[in-house]
């Protein structure tokens, strides 16, 4: 899989986003990072064939419910006029032809990628570059579907999907797409501080990794709801190894863990 | 250490510019806005990628950082989106690329069509002559209501309402038909292969079966004037199949999917441009063709819509000095 990600093409019409995904590679994860042209990564989630059927299901029932409603308009049209004409007929077809083939592509075109069922759930069609999909590819993916549904249920496109690190039908192999969640976030400001003590004889550079300032931050983040006997017992997890890393003697898991986040957030 | 005690929490520092970059995105303005609102965008989404990996250094609320990059992700789509759908471009799809697709596909075209032909011819000949075989191959109370529809000759004409409704059933089966065709052919071309062999055989038996009955002269009056468009059209699609099924065997060289992708816009043009034929062809199929107008103008019209199509298909978006 690996290899897929370092032979992305720029999309079709030379397109100007640069942008090269990976899918954690090697990882059972389910995340795809994207590396902009701006040299930032930025990871997304990937939607698996779940929430993708829910997704699935709900536009179905839309897509019904809106025939249903058409049929009878017009049915209870032509009772009241006491004809019925074939030209009513012949609008439900190419109406049912545009709901099979067309209500995809005309949702990917007009919300970005999301169908009503996919926004309904936080989904979204997106290149595998990270960039919303162009109308070629919304065209390829839900013409394959075509495929993908075969023989019954969308039997084919659900093994495919099983067997894919990115969780891609057919549709999305041929189309170079794949389906995320997008949640609508809001910015939830943490102004909560814990009271912390500064702690004696640190280095001026505290070389701490990724995850464990992460875990620092979760951490402070609990702590002001854990017991003190809890949160002690929490943060001695972590805090034999950074008393020997460095080379600290006494000092309360606690404060330890509290002082050392208030100085990396501080540099 | 003398730093005062203000706060130095990038989250507080830097809200002010993510709700700004939020609200220019929420508002659509960095794809339809003002060159100043598009340029302060600019500006600030390279800030908010610069917080982004700086953020990642820091010890951070883990909601601060998917909030970060929730943002970041959006701002690229909207900056890196697509210009959306231009109809220029479509028409010079259909009208230039559509054809030049079709003649760089010349093998998939020649197994196309024998695949739709050879079974056609067959089934044709055979039904035509036994009706035994046909009615193994269709329900025979559907041969037969076909055989009564045509036994009748055309001269009075079917009514305008009927036409419509026909008009609506040729455009959802027919285009149906053909997008499936197409489709399954990322079952390594088979698909394409199964279909257009399926409806080669079942259009044979029809007409054949029809021919059997007495009505042969009525049908092909029938069929005369959307037969060229419609019957192209679907060997367009199955050949556009089989060129994805052969992108997808024959790699030449590089990754399966990457050979797909090279070859999906022409795949592409050849699927509309069939489509764009079987629309026109079930305007023909429901207004022109059940007409009362006379055989022999049907028959040069018809005539004249397979020169056209045979014309468009071998010249059209030639450009002077081009070989192909």
């Amino acid at each position: 899989m690996a290899t897929r990600a370092a032979t992305q093409p720029l999309g079709d019409g030379g397109s100007i986003a640069s942008a090269r995904a990976t899918s954690s590679s090697g990882k059972l994860d389910t995340t795809l990072s994207i590396e902009t042209p701006e040299r930032v990564v930025f990871s997304h989630q990937l939607a698996g064939p779940a929430v993708r059927s829910a997704a699935y299901l709900l536009d179905l029932l839309i897509r019904g419910a809106f025939l249903f409603l058409v049929v009878v308009g017009l049915s209870i049209g032509s009772i009241a006029t006491g004809r019925f004409s074939g030209v009513e007929a012949g609008l439900v077809l190419v109406l049912f032809f545009g709901l099979e083939w067309g209500y995809f592509v005309l949702f990917d075109l007009l919300l970005a990628g999301r169908s009503p069922g996919k926004r309904l759930l936080g989904l979204r069609v997106i290149h595998e570059s990270g960039r919303p999909i162009t109308a070629s590819e919304s065209v390829l993916r839900n013409l394959l579907r075509a495929a993908d549904i075969l023989p019954l249920f969308y039997a084919v496109g659900l093994t495919t999907m099983c067997f894919d690190r990115t969780f891609r039908r057919l549709g999305d192999l041929v189309a170079g797409t794949v389906v995320v969640r997008e949640p609508r976030l809001r910015l939830r400001n943490q102004k909560v501080r814990v009271p912390h003590a500064d702690v004696p004889g640190l280095p001026p550079r505290l070389r701490l990794s990724r995850e464990e300032l992460a875990a620092l931050a979760l951490f402070e983040r609990r702590a002001t709801r854990l017991g003190h006997s809890r949160a002690e017992e929490l943060a001695e997890i972590l805090a034999p190894k950074l008393r020997a890393r460095y080379g600290l003697g006494k000092v309360r898991a606690v404060d330890l863990l509290l002082g050392l986040l208030a100085r990396a957030s501080r540099s | 250490m003398t730093v005062p005690s203000q706060p130095t929490d990038i989250s507080e520092r830097r809200e002010a510019a993510w709700k700004e970059l939020d609200q220019l995105l929420l508002a659509g303005r960095l794809r339809r806005g003002t060159a100043s609102e598009i340029s302060r965008g600019a500006t600030l989404y390279r800030q908010v990628c610069r917080d982004l990996s700086r953020a990642s250094q820091q010890a951070l609320p883990p909601e601060v950082i998917t909030y970060l990059d929730s943002l970041v992700s959006r701002a690229h789509s909207a900056f890196y989106a697509d210009a959306g759908v231009v109809w220029r471009k479509w028409a010079t799809f259909i009208f230039s690329d559509f054809p030049r697709a079709v003649r760089r596909n010349w093998t998939g075209m020649a197994l196309s069509t024998a695949l739709f032909t050879v079974p056609l011819v067959v089934t044709l000949l055979k039904s035509a002559h036994s009706k035994t075989f046909a009615a193994q191959m269709l329900p025979i109370e559907m041969l037969e209501s076909m055989a009564e529809a045509y036994a009748g000759s055309l001269s009075d004409g079917r009514g305008p309402d009927a036409n419509a409704a026909m008009a609506g059933f040729y455009v959802y089966n027919n285009v149906g038909i053909a997008f499936r065709c197409f489709a399954s052919g990322i079952l390594f071309g088979l698909g394409s292969a199964f279909f257009l062999v399926y409806n080669g055989a079942v259009t044979g038996a029809v007409v054949g079966y029809v021919t059997g009955a007495g009505s042969g002269t009525n049908i092909l009056t029938f069929v005369c004037g959307h037969a060229p468009l419609e019957l192209t059209a679907i060997v367009i699609s199955g050949a556009a199949g089989l060129e994805l099924g052969q992108a997808l065997l024959d790699s030449q060289g590089v990754g399966r999917l990457h050979s797909v992708w090279q070859a999906r816009g022409a795949i592409l043009a050849q699927v509309m441009g069939a489509a764009v034929m079987l629309l026109l062809a079930a305007a023909v199929e429901a207004f022109w063709s059940p007409s009362a107008i006379l055989a022999e103008v049907k028959w040069s019209m018809s005539g004249v819509i397979l020169l056209s199509v045979i014309g468009f298909l071998c010249f059209g978006g030639r450009t002077r000095g081009a070989s192909r």
